[in-house]
C-alpha cells in the first residue's frame, strides 16, 4: 500500500464531505426502516457491528452547520454557550449571518467576538445577557454602537442570576431564587421584559428579602464543546461554565464539536461525559469552530485576529470590512478557515500540557 | 528608591490588602496581577479563584479572560460558574473580590453598565458580568480605579454593584451577604470607609500627591481625617516579581490606564 501525503485542509474538506454524505444517507435509511438493515454500501467508517446495535444506539445526529443553521427561524430565542475567550460558537454566528437570520433574542452569562457579530449585523436585536466586551481587549464596539442607535437592546442581568435562570430552565421550575442584585438598578430598571424581569421578595419561610429570577427555556441552546460522538455525547475540557445548565435548558439541543469520537470512548469514559446524549437533538462536527477565540486542548486564541477584530470595530466602515471580508466574503466555514490560514491556524494549536 | 510607573504602583498596593489564606477573586488584568503579587510576597496560601470555574489558580502566564486556558494548568479544580459563583461566592466563602468601574458614589457603589440616561445611553459599558454577585456576597470588596473626576460621581448614571448602597442599614435590608467595599485604590490615594457613615474617606495620598489634588479630583464630599499618610511605595522587589509574572508586558504597558 501506498500512502500519499494530502495537506491537512484536503483531508478535513475530505472527511467534512464524507459527514454530510454519511449523515444524509443515514437518515434517509432510517425513514424507509425504522430500523437500519444491512446498507448496499456502507460509510467505510462507520463500525461494522450496527446491524447488531439497537435503533437508539444507532441514532446518528450528525447534520452540517448549514443545515443547523437553517432550523433557527427568526426571531428565535437560543442560549448561547461557551464563556469569557473560552468555547464560543463563533462558526454557528457566521453561518447565522450568511444566511441572514433576523432579530434573534440570545441568552448567556458573558459572551464576546460572537455577540459583536450578530448584534453587528441585526441577527441578535435582543440580550438577556450579564457581559459584554472583549475583556482585556477593551469594550464591545458593535454593541455599544447597535444599543446607542436604539437598534439592540439589552435586558441586564448578573452572571449568577443568568446561570440560575438557565437552572431554573433545566430544573422545569419558574424560578430560582438568588442573594445578588437587590438595593441596585438592577433590580429597579428594565426594558423588554418589564415587570417580569424578576421580583424581590419576602421568603415565606424567614422573611429576608430575595431576589427571584425567571426560568429560561428558549427555543434552543447552542454549546461547543471539545468532543462528541454521533448520538450527542459530549465531552467538555477545562471549565464550563454556564454550559451545562444551558445545554438542558433549551426545547432543542445542537452541540457542535472540535473532534467526533466514537462511542466507545464514551463508554469507556463515561465520567468525562458533561452532556449526555438524551440532551441532544443535533450533532455538528467542525475544526476550530471558535476562531478567534480558544477551545482548551485543541487551540489559543488568535490574540492577532482578536486585536484587528476589535481595532476594525471601532468605528462602523471597520466593522463592515470585517464582515465582508471575513463572513459574508466566503462561502462556509471552511472557506473562513482557509482565508485565514492554515499555516497560522496550525500555530494555534494547544502544547501539553498547557491546553493552550 | 524603585523607579516605578503608576500601573506596577497600583498593582503594588492592591497587593497589600490580600491577606494569607484568603479566598480571593482575582478576575483579570490589574486585580489579578495584584494577588499574584501577593501570593509571591506576604500571602502563599490565598486562594486565586476565577469566576469561569477555577479554583485555587497557580496560572504561568497572565490570563487575558476569566475563563483563559491560562487559568487551568495548576488549578486545583476546574468547574463552573455555578460552583463559583454559587456554591462559593453566594455561601459567603470568598474574602475579598476586586472591581473596577466606571463610576462610583460616595458610599461606593459602582456603575459598570451605562454612561449617559438609561432610556437612551451614550455608552453601553460591558455590564455586572460577575461583579454584582462579588460586590453582594463577599466579605469584602477592594475597587481599583484610575483617577478621573468625572468618575468620582454624586449620582450613578447606572448602579450595577452594591457599595455600602445609601448608607448605614441598607445592605443588611437587602439581607446582602458580604460585607461591602473596604477600600478604593486610586492612582492618587487609597480610600476608606467612615465606619459610622459608610462614606468615603481618604486613607493616604501617594507620593506627590497632596490632600488638595485628591478634593479638586473628586465631585462629592470627601471626609478628611486629621492626618493623612503617605502611600508606601513598592520595593524592587515587588517590581520585579510582576515582570516576572507579566513578562510580555501584556497588563504593565498600559502606564496609566
Amino acid at each position: 500500500m501506498k500512502f500519499i501525503v494530502r495537506p491537512l485542509e484536503v483531508i478535513l474538506e475530505e472527511e467534512h464531505t464524507l459527514l454530510q454524505l454519511s449523515s444524509r444517507l443515514m437518515r434517509r435509511k432510517a425513514k424507509i426502516k425504522g430500523r437500519l438493515g444491512p446498507g448496499p454500501k456502507k460509510p467505510h467508517h462507520l463500525s461494522e457491528r450496527w446491524q447488531d446495535l439497537t435503533e437508539s444506539e444507532i441514532a446518528d445526529k450528525r447534520i452540517t452547520l448549514e443545515e443547523a443553521a437553517k432550523m433557527v427561524p427568526d426571531g428565535s430565542h437560543l442560549f448561547w454557550g461557551g464563556f469569557g475567550f473560552q468555547r464560543a460558537p463563533i462558526a454557528f454566528a457566521h453561518e447565522l449571518v450568511r444566511q441572514k437570520k433576523r432579530d434573534l433574542t440570545i441568552y448567556t452569562c458573558g459572551s464576546e467576538v460572537d455577540l459583536e457579530i450578530m448584534v453587528g449585523t441585526g441577527v441578535a436585536t435582543h440580550f438577556d445577557i450579564a457581559f459584554t466586551a472583549i475583556e482585556a481587549l477593551g469594550l464591545a464596539n458593535n454593541m455599544r454602537r447597535r444599543v446607542a442607535e436604539g437598534k439592540a437592546q439589552v435586558e441586564d442581568y448578573s452572571n449568577l442570576a443568568m446561570a440560575m435562570r438557565f437552572l431554573g430552565g433545566a430544573l422545569n421550575v419558574p424560578f430560582m431564587p438568588i442573594r445578588s442584585m437587590m438595593g441596585t438598578d438592577l433590580v429597579r430598571l428594565s426594558r423588554y421584559r418589564g415587570d417580569k424581569k424578576l421580583k424581590v421578595i419576602d421568603c415565606p419561610f424567614t422573611g429576608e428579602k430575595i431576589c427571584l429570577v425567571p426560568s429560561a427555556k428558549p427555543d434552543f441552546s447552542v454549546v461547543h464543546v471539545q468532543r462528541v460522538d454521533q448520538t450527542g455525547n459530549a465531552q467538555i475540557d477545562g471549565i464550563v461554565g454556564e454550559d451545562l445548565e444551558g445545554a438542558r435548558c433549551g426545547k432543542k439541543l445542537i452541540v457542535l464539536a472540535e473532534e467526533l469520537i466514537d462511542e466507545a470512548e464514551v463508554r469507556s469514559r463515561p465520567d468525562q461525559t458533561k452532556i449526555p446524549a438524551m440532551y441532544v437533538s443535533h450533532v455538528v462536527v467542525a475544526p476550530f469552530i471558535a476562531h478567534p477565540m480558544m477551545c482548551h486542548n485543541y487551540y489559543d486564541y488568535d490574540l492577532e485576529h482578536l486585536q484587528n477584530f476589535h481595532k476594525m470595530t471601532k468605528t462602523e466602515e471597520g466593522w463592515q470590512d470585517y464582515l465582508d471580508n471575513f463572513i459574508l466574503g466566503v462561502e462556509n466555514h471552511y472557506d473562513y478557515l482557509n482565508k485565514v490560514g492554515w499555516d497560522h491556524l496550525m500555530g494555534l494549536r494547544a502544547k501539553k500540557p498547557w491546553g493552550y | 528608591m524603585a523607579k516605578y510607573t503608576k500601573i506596577e504602583f497600583l498593582t503594588a498596593v492592591a497587593s497589600t490588602h490580600v491577606k494569607d489564606g484568603e479566598n480571593v477573586f482575582g478576575g483579570t488584568g490589574l486585580p489579578l496581577l495584584a494577588a499574584l503579587l501577593a501570593k509571591e510576597t506576604h500571602a502563599p496560601h490565598a486562594n486565586l479563584l476565577s469566576e469561569a470555574g477555577f479554583i485555587d489558580a497557580r496560572p504561568k502566564n497572565v490570563p487575558l479572560s476569566v475563563a483563559d486556558s491560562r487559568y487551568y494548568y495548576g488549578s486545583s479544580a476546574s468547574i463552573g460558574l455555578i460552583e463559583t459563583l454559587g456554591f462559593i461566592l453566594q455561601a459567603g466563602r470568598i474574602d475579598v473580590g476586586f472591581l473596577g468601574a466606571a463610576q462610583i458614589d460616595e458610599y461606593g457603589n459602582l456603575n459598570t453598565t451605562y454612561i449617559g440616561p438609561f432610556d437612551k445611553p451614550k455608552v453601553k459599558l460591558p455590564g455586572s458580568g460577575g461583579g454584582n454577585d462579588i460586590a453582594s456576597s463577599a466579605k469584602r470588596l477592594i475597587i481599583i480605579m484610575t483617577h478621573d473626576k468625572r468618575k468620582f460621581v454624586k449620582k450613578l448614571d447606572y448602579l450595577t454593584s452594591p457599595g455600602h448602597l445609601e448608607g448605614p442599614g441598607s445592605r443588611k435590608k437587602w439581607s446582602l451577604v458580604g460585607g461591602g467595599p473596604s477600600v478604593v485604590i486610586t492612582d492618587m490615594c487609597q480610600f476608606d470607609f467612615d465606619p459610622k457613615t459608610l462614606k468615603i474617606r481618604l486613607m493616604s495620598v501617594h507620593p506627590g500627591v497632596t490632600v488638595k489634588d485628591v478634593l479638586d479630583n473628586v465631585m462629592f464630599d470627601v471626609i478628611v481625617p486629621e492626618r493623612v499618610p503617605t502611600t508606601k511605595e513598592p520595593s524592587q522587589q515587588q517590581i520585579d516579581i510582576m515582570h516576572r509574572l507579566d513578562p510580555h508586558g501584556i497588563y504593565l504597558a498600559k502606564g496609566g490606564e
